[in-house]
């Protein structure tokens, strides 16, 4: 015991002592963690959940769950689900960030219409939603119903894309829309539907860890999908991994080979492959013969593609075409997969089907670890792509089908005539009417195309000569929205509900775990409010939420190869930790991960895949004496997303990538030109002229540039031209000239 | 596009029974802020404290804890690391850092040939370094190195907020929170690892490539001896640092990181030029005076002495006081002699502490000495001694304070001829002033011609200023070293981005040290009374350029400096 009398003495001491020497107090305290329950292990104390709910990311269509901590049901926090089958525990910076782009200052929080004075004012969503209807009616009236049309997203979940295209379709009388998923996906979907019957990626993430030879083509999956490359990491198999890049890129560098082909050879390269693989005898003659059709006229094409000739045009020497052949060959379980290096291509969909030539001609598919498996983009690019009634009829189906439009008619409870009996324009037929004066109106939601579209001048001037422009997104700061008549804020992922279905189709949620910034509204109120300004909202009296509307959906998909009637409702899907499509609700089947083609039946008819080939095309605009370099652009890093409306938003993600514009330039090339390491240098096209950072590195062939598309100025110098069957934009080849700033 | 207001349809007027619409915007609005993941989804799981995923991690964490002569270190397999950079955010935003703070990063090393182009992702945080410089140049003991898992630790609580330890960490891991006014750190998350769990890096690395290893001493001792851990890495013979890279892979020998060429002025540091510059005024100035009442022969009059003695005074009370402004938490200042021990900041802190009171005892003295010379009496010169001995050891550990970072620009020698020559240069120039100022105010009946001393202190201004500007300019010949090395970083900085302030600081050395003082040379002896006017203002602008130019000088001194780190990304 102390005396009473000595603690005066000992607290002064103590005192003095916590004032010269004080190792904890109020700001160690801000850092405290706090074991947070729920098996999240620690958290920091201040952000201690109590509840916790799994969702689906809204980033790309990797398709990860996030964990988020709810406090007062409000998110205060997210780690990457454990348990979910796509991503079991991890994340990408994207994912990990998700929530802090939420609380960007420049979210749309009121709707905005462009005064006289040509300044985008706050108005209430009354003067918004009539100032909607009444101009596009006006336009309408004025010019036919064709003249309004729409860009859509992949980004938004499958109920709201369904519902903007059966209220733009069947009740405002639109018939031109289409979506940004046409710059990431729309190769790859003309190519499934014309090889095997219905746009079908028929894989499972579990092949990524069952193959023993992965081909990856134009795919860098380390930055673009670094979860898919997770499960690369995770397979037992010491697999061979072929990596068909003309870049080096991080994927590159784990490659066991790395095929750094030409930039747009990989036509030739793999028709190489395949006259290789038919001259050893190594193909699966009992598959072919079973399963497909069309082999001869395919092996009659190839026989021209001799090693030789394949190596001339690919730079690839005669020796390495042999290994990849024999490594495909030797391979017992061998997948082929491919991103946007395939599909941005002016021959994309032909690609991406010699790709698929080569999985069914070796057999190499519906078993596990196999397949030919398209890499998606957007996270809701695979909703997009059955149910955005643009190119497609709801639930993948065509417009030009009586029979669909019936079927579609009486599941909606619509008059079949509403229907139109063609597809809507591609989105750069759409741009084309726009220019050519057939389409007076333009409403864009979750896209930045002043950003984003190929040949960017261009684009600009053909928004320039629309009536109006509409813009529904989350920021009120892109660039489209800034030239936009009317912004309308949208409340984003993290604030309604919803579904998306990822690459692997996989249905996964999204939930509302975060209030919407001022009166910003989820896209699918927003939807219901226009078409109740514009007078049909009787059609949508049923859908009064996104789950409402999902059992409508479910509706649409039976029957279909994309059935998923099977799925009682969205706590299902949470429970089960998403659903992969096809969920048929009178077999529904077993398993976490299952792909399609088992049977080896396919979607035509007669239940063959068809062996697809074409003759290549030369570069549209190769480099010339003018422009002797080729730009190639993709994704610069991982914690960078499309045009950076979001990413950018995040100090943290901020912090890991340039802030500003960079080309990857060869060391040779660069000594000629006299450009030194770091330097501000000029990269033109014959369409716009850009200033960049000069990153001179061995990573990129000599003679060729990289830029990532993630800054605004690099769709400056892109040029225009698409592949002919699924319009999709060339991004990656155009000619380039570099020079020092004066 | 078109101005459309005009256009905008007109909302329908309340109470207008058709205008069911705004009721369904309202409604609209209310669902939009009512948040129902909780019922509809949340509690799905029981809630177990125990990690979901503990058996995934029980690879990435050793079996057991440190045995003596061992420590926790990070290893990173550089094979696995593809860039992804989710460390950074998981570290983020797993510890509650504020927006924008991050204590991990990732780097970029890039060469290789054109058959074998070669790009590696670097992970790095804190080494938790055997001899951490954090922790010995701390002023205030806010760093702890645990004597059982090694771990070096930040008490936030005790920081004031003097960012030395980032001056000294080769690494630049301690980052400075400008609203809190304090560093922090990386801390390998040791409540994690306290309870069995791993940190957040190693937790949310989608290829596993970190783990928490055990390391002995002696192996890290031996490993540094090399000074290379990594390539690009700073010597790691410094700080020995504990993280391990392992890879099967041959790094190609040009092998770069990809921020090698990319040259950044750092910040400025205003509070510390000030500082700086303004102590080495005051120690000089008493250093001159004293060496001239004491030596020369010809003791300043008493007057002057007094003058001199006070201003000198008061530009060293000022430094003290904007020091302080360099503190996040200045409140806490107090702390800084903490560190006496290992802490060359705390052995300036005090030496100075000490200078200035001395300094006023001595200028006291003066205007209370009976006697008609200052250094009349031993008192008066044991305490001018004690004066100039104290000023002078507290420039001497400025010195040491940014020599012992290791930074080139800032090597001893250079350090030592900038601060020892600006401690001379603006000691002298101040003396000529006050003198100017004295005499030129003193009575006409006494004209006060220049006298003897006033020549040595004119040559001397000359040629320390010769000097000091020779050296500085010979600096800018590692613009031809051929190794993009820092001392040419440095030099590309100063020609480059902070091109104007060098022109400066060159012009206004070349005024204050060369011309001024010629002027007045040559202005001579013969100099009549009349011109002490002339005299006052040459000595006026002599002094305020000099004093310009030294700040601009110490301002180049922390912008220019390259300090070393990590390889990081490429800037752009």
């Amino acid at each position: 015991m102390t005396h009473e009398t000595s603690l005066p003495a000992g607290s002064l001491i103590a005192g003095l002592r916590s004032t010269f020497h004080q190792p904890h107090g109020p700001l160690t305290r801000q850092l405290q963690l706090a074991p947070a329950g729920f098996g999240l292990g620690h958290v920091p104390a201040d952000s201690k959940p109590d509840a916790t709910t799994a969702m689906v990311c809204g980033y790309c269509s990797t398709g990860c769950a996030l964990e988020i901590h709810l406090k007062e049901g409000q998110a205060v926090g997210l780690t990457p689900a454990q348990s979910y089958p796509v991503n079991r525990g991890m994340a990408c910076p994207k994912g990990w960030e998700a929530l802090a782009v939420l609380n960007a200052p420049d979210r749309a929080t009121a709707p905005l219409l462009r005064s006289e004075r040509g300044k985008l004012q706050p108005v209430t969503w009354d003067t918004a939603l009539s100032t909607f209807a009444a101009r596009f009616k006006d336009i309408q009236q004025r010019h036919g119903p064709e003249s309004v049309a729409w860009l859509g997203t992949g980004q938004m979940p499958t109920e709201e894309l369904a519902l903007l295209g059966a209220v733009a379709k069947f009740g405002m009388g639109i018939v031109h829309g289409d979506g940004n998923t046409r710059q990431c996906m729309a190769s790859a979907v003309v190519a499934y539907k014309q090889s095997f019957g219905f746009d079908a990626p028929p894989y499972t993430y579990q092949d990524l860890e069952e193959s023993d030879v992965l081909v990856l083509v134009g795919a860098n999956l380390c930055i673009a999908h670094p979860i898919l490359w997770d499960r690369v990491m995770r397979n037992p198999h010491r697999p061979a991994v072929v990596v068909v890049d003309p870049r080096r890129t991080e994927t590159a560098m784990y490659a066991t080979q790395h095929v750094a082909l030409r930039p747009k050879t990989d036509l030739e390269l793999f028709y190489g492959v395949a006259h290789i693989l038919i001259d050893g005898g190594w193909i699966d003659r009992d598959y072919v013969d079973a399963h497909t059709a069309g082999f001869e006229e395919f092996a009659a094409h190839v026989r021209e593609y001799a090693p030789a000739r394949v190596a001339e045009v690919t730079g690839i020497p005669c020796e390495d075409i042999y290994r990849l052949a024999r490594t495909i060959h030797e391979g017992r379980r061998v997948s082929f997969w491919w991103t946007m290096g395939v599909n941005q291509s002016y021959q994309g969909v032909r690609t991406a089907q010699s790709l698929m030539n080569l999985a069914l001609m070796t057999g190499s598919i519906g078993r596990p670890g196999t397949g030919a498996n398209s890499i998606t983009g957007q996270c809701n690019a695979m909703g997009s792509r059955l149910f955005s009634n643009t190119t497609n009829l709801l639930g993948g189906r065509d417009f030009g089908n009586a029979t669909h439009r019936d079927e579609v008619a009486r599941i909606l409870g619509i008059d079949p005539a509403r229907i139109p009996k063609r597809d809507s324009w591609s989105y750069p037929e759409i741009l084309e009417g726009i220019l050519a004066g057939k389409i007076r109106g333009l409403w864009v939601v979750g896209t930045n195309p002043a950003h984003s579209w190929i040949n960017q001048n261009q684009l600009r001037d053909i928004f320039s000569r629309l009536e109006f422009l509409v813009v529904q997104d989350m920021y009120d700061t892109t660039e489209t929205a800034q030239l936009a008549d009317l912004v309308l804020p949208a409340a984003g992922w993290g604030e309604k509900d919803g579904s998306f279905i990822n690459s692997e189709r996989r249905i996964g949620l999204i939930k509302k775990v975060a209030r919407a910034p001022g009166q910003a509204l989820a896209d699918f109120a927003i939807f219901r409010l226009i078409a109740d300004y514009w007078g049909c909202g009787e059609m949508l009296q049923a859908w009064n939420s996104p789950e409402a509307f999902f059992q409508t959906l479910k509706q649409l998909s039976q029957g279909q190869p994309c059935d998923f009637s099977g799925i009682r409702d969205y706590r299902m899907i949470d429970e089960e930790g998403g659903i992969q499509w096809p969920f048929p609700v009178d077999r529904p089947p077993q398993g976490t991960h299952r792909r399609l083609f088992e049977d080896g039946r396919f979607y035509h008819s007669d239940g063959r895949a068809r062996f697809l080939f074409e003759s290549p095309r030369s570069m549209p605009e190769p480099p010339g004496e003018k422009f002797p370099f080729l730009l190639l652009t993709g994704r610069g890093s991982a914690a960078q997303w499309h045009t950076q409306t979001r990413t950018g938003k995040s100090a943290v993600l901020r912090k890991l990538y340039p802030a500003g514009a960079y080309v990857e330039v060869h060391p040779a090339d660069a000594r000629e030109l006299g450009i030194q390491p770091q330097e501000r240098i000029l990269v033109e096209s014959q369409r716009g002229s850009v200033r960049a950072r000069a990153f001179v590195t061995p990573l990129v062939q000599r003679g060729t540039v990289f830029m990532p598309m993630h800054y605004e100025t690099v769709n400056q110098l892109t040029h225009a031209s698409f592949d002919r069957y699924s319009k999709q934009p060339s991004y990656k080849a155009c000619a380039v000239r570099l020079s020092r700033e004066a | 596009m078109t101005a459309t207001g005009a256009l905008a349809a007109e909302p329908r007027a309340a109470g207008d029974d058709t205008a069911i619409e705004p009721v369904l915007v309202e409604r609209s609005l209310a669902q939009q802020q009512t948040l129902t993941a909780v019922e509809q989804f949340a509690a799905l799981h029981d809630s177990p404290l125990r990690p979901a995923n503990a058996s995934r991690y029980a690879a990435l964490l050793p079996a057991r804890s440190p045995a003596d002569g061992e420590q926790y270190a990070f290893e990173v397999d550089l094979d696995r690391c593809s860039g992804c950079k989710s460390c950074v955010t998981a570290c983020h935003s797993l510890n509650g850092l504020a927006p924008g703070e991050t204590w991990r990063d990732v780097g970029l090393l890039h060469g290789g040939t054109d058959e074998l182009p070669v790009l590696q992702h670097v992970t790095a945080a804190c080494h938790h370094c055997l001899e951490p410089a954090c922790l010995s140049a701390c002023p205030v003991k806010a760093y702890e190195k645990d004597p059982r898992t090694g771990i070096v630790k930040h008490l936030d609580d005790q920081c004031i907020g003097c960012q030395y330890c980032i001056f000294a960490c080769p690494y630049d891991v301690p980052k400075y929170n400008r609203q809190l006014g304090i560093v922090r750190k990386c801390d390998m998350c040791s409540t994690r690892l306290a309870a069995g769990e791993p940190p957040a890096c190693v937790q949310a690395c989608p290829t596993a490539a970190i783990r928490i290893t055990l390391v002995r001493r002696q192996e890290i001792i031996e490993g540094c001896e090399t000074g290379v851990f990594l390539p690009g890495a700073p010597d790691s013979g410094l700080t020995l640092p504990t993280t391990h890279y392992k890879t099967r892979r041959a790094f190609p020998r040009n092998l770069l990181p990809a921020d090698y060429h990319s040259i950044k002025p750092e910040r400025a540091h205003w509070p510390l030029v000030l500082m700086l510059v303004l102590t080495q005024l005051a120690v000089g100035a008493f250093a001159v005076g004293f060496v001239l009442d004491r030596f020369a022969g010809n003791p300043l009059a008493v007057d002057a002495a007094r003058v001199h003695a006070v201003s000198s005074l008061a530009f060293g009370a000022l430094a003290l006081a904007v020091s302080v402004l360099h503190l996040g938490r200045p409140l806490y200042a107090f702390r800084a002699v903490l560190g006496l021990r290992t802490s060359w900041l705390s052995r300036e802190i005090l030496a100075f502490s000490l200078f200035a009171p001395l300094a006023a005892a001595y200028a006291a003295a003066l205007w209370l000495a009976p006697t008609q010379t200052a250094s009349g009496t031993t008192v008066h010169d044991v305490l001018g001694a004690t004066v100039v001995a104290s000023g002078l050891c507290g420039v001497i550990f400025s010195i040491k304070v940014y020599q012992c970072t290791g930074r080139s620009f800032w090597n001893g020698v250079s350090t030592s001829l900038k601060f020892l020559l600006t401690t001379l240069l603006l000691g002298i120039a101040t003396v000529l002033l006050t003198s100017a100022v004295t005499s030129a105010s003193s009575p006409p009946s006494l004209p006060h011609a220049q006298t003897p001393h006033d020549f040595i202190l004119l040559y001397g201004l000359i040629a320390a200023s010769a000097v000091k500007l020779l050296t500085e300019l010979a600096f800018f010949l590692h613009l031809g070293d051929r190794r993009n090395n820092p001392a040419k970083r440095s030099a590309l900085l100063m020609a480059g981005p902070l091109r104007s302030i060098t022109r400066s600081r060159f012009a206004l050395g070349v005024v204050g040290g060369l011309w001024a003082p010629a002027y007045l040379l040559l202005s001579g002896p013969s100099a009549a009374a009349g011109d002490a006017g002339y005299r006052v203002v040459a000595a006026a602008v002599a002094f305020v350029a000099l004093v310009l130019g030294e700040l601009l000088e110490r301002y180049l001194f922390f912008a220019a400096v390259v300090p070393p780190k990590m390889p990081g990304r490429f800037a752009a």
